[in-house]
Formats: structure tokens, C-alpha cells, sequence
């Protein structure tokens, strides 16, 4: 996958979770959370869809890396390299 | 073959834990005793007429786009869309401390600010200083035991005022006798005085074929009939159960809903109920149907009414087989925007004494003459509040302690189970946890709530 398309799938998986998310001021160095409203149940559906959908399991651990939209590509790029 | 996630229980925090194992497409059952699901929000027919159990209002209402309100974060986490279900809010709802002061409140937090102000107005500023204390208070921080009574009194110094305010909260979620934990009334105060009352436009039967057709969609296994005998474990570690039929289903996670010591019975050696958790509050319902022309003058614009009748408020267990001094009254059709019902409902609530009323079913048939004296003592209170109805009532029918017990196997029928609570579903096993009732979350959105988040913290980060 490339980066662009590492970011249309998280924004999409965020639009599966919540269908009223608005992406339009969305600041892909800031924390998701604060600027979509998520809460940490939410940001734990994330989680579990990239799971269900690339067979990714990411430790409790890693989820920090998840915080922002650049952080996600950063993070998910050398996991779905050949997705 | 091994489940990776078996559900003891199909009440309504089994279905929505089952509903988020599902919608991650891992295979999961919910194995339910019964025939039907729901647990102690079920229903049943007679001469073909629909009643439900359990079901008085939905607290926890919220405006669409309210994000954070617990009724939208829980339809989201099942991925259940706002529109499927029709929400009729309450009218308004009252606090009858009949002969002494009544207090009104609805889904405007406004009005009953605006009650307590013209009826309590010496403690006004407090109860403004009490909900900014809510509005900061965290109640999901584990915490031990804090006595909201001690709390309020301290604050308020007005007795009445206090009883007044915990007793809708009591009636509607309180295992523990006289008092609240501070995080339990805090919960309480938010889901029923700044949130509010509803319920869904159809019956709880539609809303239960809307949660398990949308679990079913998306892969769910539900097995009704379907009875637990054994917990099968080694030590701390949970293989599988086995079912009442002999079968034995092996799985990763146990999630039971059943309370604690309800699951704790099934293990090897069964674990005893031993003080404080042996103490249980029962409960007495009765439902009435009125004949379509009533001559009754009945409220019409009031869904529900907390009522005590005597000086101090006491919610604990009756020295009698019932205590019809207070208790909640409900009009089932008194919410805005239900279809119209040929005839009118009222239901009636009252603490009761599960161990006489156990004791007096050895004798079915002094049991069934108790049961109807025991409404119509009910009714000789209720009358006194909202007026006379005995003569349009064209059915009845009461729920003892005994009967919850029988449906539900609540020990001693205790809708709110054990006074002792586990907030964090860990009651001792590697991988077996306990949602619903015992975990502390109560009412319909808050039972479901806890099912989603014991699953969310205990089982999904770790299968």
C-alpha cells in the first residue's frame, strides 16, 4: 500500500466507525481524538478493523503510534508493504 | 472445535458483548436458558396480548450528535444506526413524597432545576454547586465505597431533599440498601436528571429482534434453551462449559452475564454466597390493563411517579411481603410519539421480601391468594396518589421475587443482584470476566454499556 492509500483507508475505517466524522479541517500531525471527538472505545474499533480487515494484530503497546494520521502511514507502512 | 468467545446469558448486556465480538468477525455464541432472550427485559403473552417485563422507561437519553452521551457511544460501538430504533421520550416524570412535597423533572434538565428552586429554594445554590461536582466527577475511576447519602447530607443538611432526590435513583438501579455508592449515584443522577427517560416506539420484543438480526447479520451464534451447568476450568484457566444436555463447548474467553455468584455456583467446588453479597433487595411488579373507557382520571402527562408516603424514605428489604409505602408507578403509554393503545397500562413497582414469598410458594395456592392481596395493598396506595382505577382494570398480573427468580435465576430474584459490585469484570480467572448487573452498570443502556466495555478491556485487546 502507499502512504496515500494507508491514509484513505484509515480515514475510511474512522467513517465506518462514525458516519458523521468531518475530515475537512482534519491536521494530520494532531491527535485524532481530540480533533474527530473519539473516544478510547472508538479508538479501539480502529484497532480491531485494521485486524479484521489486514489481519494486523497490534499490541496494547503500539497503540500510541496510532495517535495522529501521519503517525498511523508511519506506523501501518512496513506492516501492509504488500497489501 | 473451540468458540473464541462464549456469552453465558442473552439479557441485554449478553447481546450487545455478543455484538461486538461479531462485528469483528470472531465467532461467538450467547447460550441462554431460556426460550427467549432479553433476561430481565423480556416479555410474554396472554390471550395473545404482548406484556414486557422489566421495561419501565430507557434512561440515558440523548440528542443525536451528542458524541460523548452514553446512548450514542454505545449505538455506535454496535454499529447500530440512531434511525433503526424510534426513541418516544418520557412527558415528564415526578417525585411524589406524598402529603410532604413533590418535585416534577423530564428531558429538560431546566424544569426540574426550576422545581427545586420554587419548592427547596434555601438549597438551590448547593444543588448548582452538586451538578457542577457531577459534571466533574469521573464515576469510572475505581474507587472504594463512598456513601452518596453521607455526601448529600453533608450538603444539602435537608433530609427530605436528599430522600427526595435518591429515590428515583434507588428504584431505578440500586442493589445496596439506603444508600448509593457516590460513583453509582453519580451515574444515576447524569442518566435519569440531566439526560433522561425513554423508550423505544415499539416493544421491547422489536428492539430485541432488531439487536439480534443485527448480530445474526454479522455472524453471531445465539442458542436459546440452551442451559450451563459446569464451568469447566483448571484452576484459574477456563477451557469450556458444559451445557445441561451433556454437551461441552471448549472456548478461549468466558464472558458470563448471570452475576457473580451466579457464575462462581458453576465452578468446581461451587462458590458459596456468604455476608454482605447474600443480601439482596426483591422486587414486586404488578402490571394492570384499564378497559378502553375508562371513566378513571388518571394523569395524563406524567410517565412516572417515584412515591414514598411516610416521613423518612427506606429502600431496604420489607419486614413484610411487600412494602407499598413507596414504589414507582408507571404509564407504559405516556411517552410522546407512541402509537395509540386501545388500552391504558399502569405498572407498579415495590420493594418486597423474597424469603416469605419463597417460603409461601411450597403453597401454590395460599401463594396465588398473596399475590392478589398483595395488589390490591399496592393499589390501595397507588389509588390515594393518582386516583381510583380498580374498576377498569380487564387484566393483572403479578411478579413476585419468586417469579424474577424463576425467569431470570437472579439469585433471590434480585433485579440489581449483588450489592457488591466488580467494576472490573475480574472476578479471579485468566480468562473469564463478568458483565451486566453485578459489574455495576445498570438500566438498559448501562447493562449494555458494561457487556461492551468488559469485552472492549478484557477480551478484544487480548484475543
Amino acid at each position: 500500500m502507499t502512504n496515500e492509500e494507508i491514509k484513505d483507508l484509515v480515514l475510511e475505517i474512522i467513517e465506518d466507525i462514525d458516519d458523521e466524522a468531518d475530515f475537512d479541517s482534519l491536521d494530520p500531525d494532531q491527535p485524532l481524538r481530540d480533533q474527530l471527538d473519539l473516544d478510547s472505545m472508538d479508538f479501539l474499533d480502529i484497532v480491531m478493523e485494521l485486524r479484521k480487515r489486514h489481519q494486523l494484530q497490534i499490541p496494547e503497546e503500539d497503540y500510541p503510534n496510532l495517535a495522529t494520521l501521519n503517525s498511523c502511514v508511519m506506523y501501518l507502512e512496513p506492516l501492509l508493504k504488500d497489501a | 472445535m473451540t468458540v473464541p468467545v462464549l456469552v453465558i446469558g442473552g439479557g441485554l448486556s449478553g447481546i450487545a458483548a455478543a455484538i461486538r465480538i461479531a462485528r469483528f468477525s470472531l465467532n461467538v455464541q450467547i447460550l441462554e436458558q431460556h426460550s427467549r432472550l432479553g433476561g430481565l427485559n423480556s416479555y410474554f403473552y396472554r390471550n395473545k396480548v404482548l406484556y414486557e417485563t422489566g421495561l419501565h422507561a430507557i434512561t440515558n437519553y440523548a440528542e443525536t450528535g451528542d458524541k460523548q452521551a452514553p446512548l450514542n457511544r454505545l449505538l455506535r460501538q454496535l454499529k447500530l444506526k440512531r434511525k433503526e430504533l424510534s426513541l418516544c421520550q418520557q412527558y415528564k416524570s415526578k417525585i411524589d413524597f406524598h402529603g410532604h412535597e413533590s418535585l416534577f423533572f423530564s428531558n429538560q434538565p431546566e424544569l426540574f432545576d426550576a422545581e427545586i428552586q420554587a419548592k427547596f429554594p434555601h438549597i438551590h445554590d448547593k444543588f448548582i454547586q452538586l451538578k457542577k461536582f457531577i459534571d466533574l466527577f469521573d464515576p469510572f475511576t475505581l474507587s472504594p465505597f463512598r456513601s452518596a447519602k453521607q455526601y448529600l447530607s453533608e450538603l444539602f443538611g435537608d433530609p427530605l431533599f436528599v430522600d427526595m432526590l435518591m429515590c428515583p435513583l434507588m428504584f431505578y438501579g440500586s442493589s445496596y440498601e439506603n444508600d448509593m455508592d457516590l460513583n453509582q449515584f453519580a451515574i444515576m443522577f447524569r442518566a435519569i436528571y440531566m439526560e433522561g427517560m425513554f423508550r423505544p416506539k415499539g416493544t421491547i420484543k422489536d428492539f430485541l429482534d432488531t439487536l439480534i438480526s443485527h448480530y445474526e447479520a454479522m455472524g453471531g451464534i445465539t442458542r436459546t434453551n440452551c442451559r450451563v451447568k459446569k464451568i469447566i476450568h483448571s484452576g484459574n484457566r477456563v477451557t469450556g462449559v458444559e451445557l445441561a444436555s451433556g454437551e461441552i463447548i471448549e472456548c478461549s474467553y468466558l464472558l458470563s452475564t448471570i452475576g457473580s455468584d451466579e457464575t462462581r455456583a458453576l465452578m468446581n467446588p461451587p462458590g458459596q454466597i456468604t455476608p454482605p453479597a447474600d443480601k439482596r433487595l426483591g422486587f414486586i411488579e404488578t402490571i394492570y390493563e384499564l378497559q378502553e373507557a375508562s371513566t378513571s382520571t388518571l394523569p395524563e402527562d406524567t410517565t412516572i411517579i417515584f412515591y414514598n408516603t411516610t416521613k423518612t424514605f427506606q429502600y431496604r428489604s420489607p419486614s413484610d411481603y411487600l412494602d407499598p409505602s413507596s414504589g414507582v408507578i408507571c404509564f407504559p403509554g405516556s411517552f410522546s410519539g407512541l402509537p395509540p393503545k386501545k388500552n391504558r397500562e399502569i405498572r407498579s413497582t415495590h420493594l418486597a421480601d423474597f424469603s416469605r414469598w419463597k417460603k409461601l410458594s411450597a403453597d401454590p395456592a395460599a401463594y396465588l391468594e398473596k399475590k392478589r392481596q398483595a395488589a390490591v395493598e399496592s393499589r390501595n396506595v397507588l389509588e390515594t396518589i393518582v386516583g381510583n382505577f380498580t374498576k377498569d382494570i380487564v387484566f393483572e398480573n403479578t411478579f413476585t421475587p419468586v417469579t424474577i427468580e424463576r425467569y431470570t435465576s437472579k439469585h433471590k430474584g434480585a433485579i440489581y443482584g449483588n450489592p457488591v459490585k466488580i467494576k472490573d469484570g475480574n472476578i479471579g480467572y485468566h480468562n473469564l470476566f463478568i458483565a451486566g448487573t453485578d459489574q455495576g452498570f445498570l438500566g438498559i443502556v448501562g447493562s449494555m454499556l458494561s457487556g461492551v466495555s468488559i469485552v472492549n478491556q478484557q477480551i478484544l485487546p487480548k484475543i
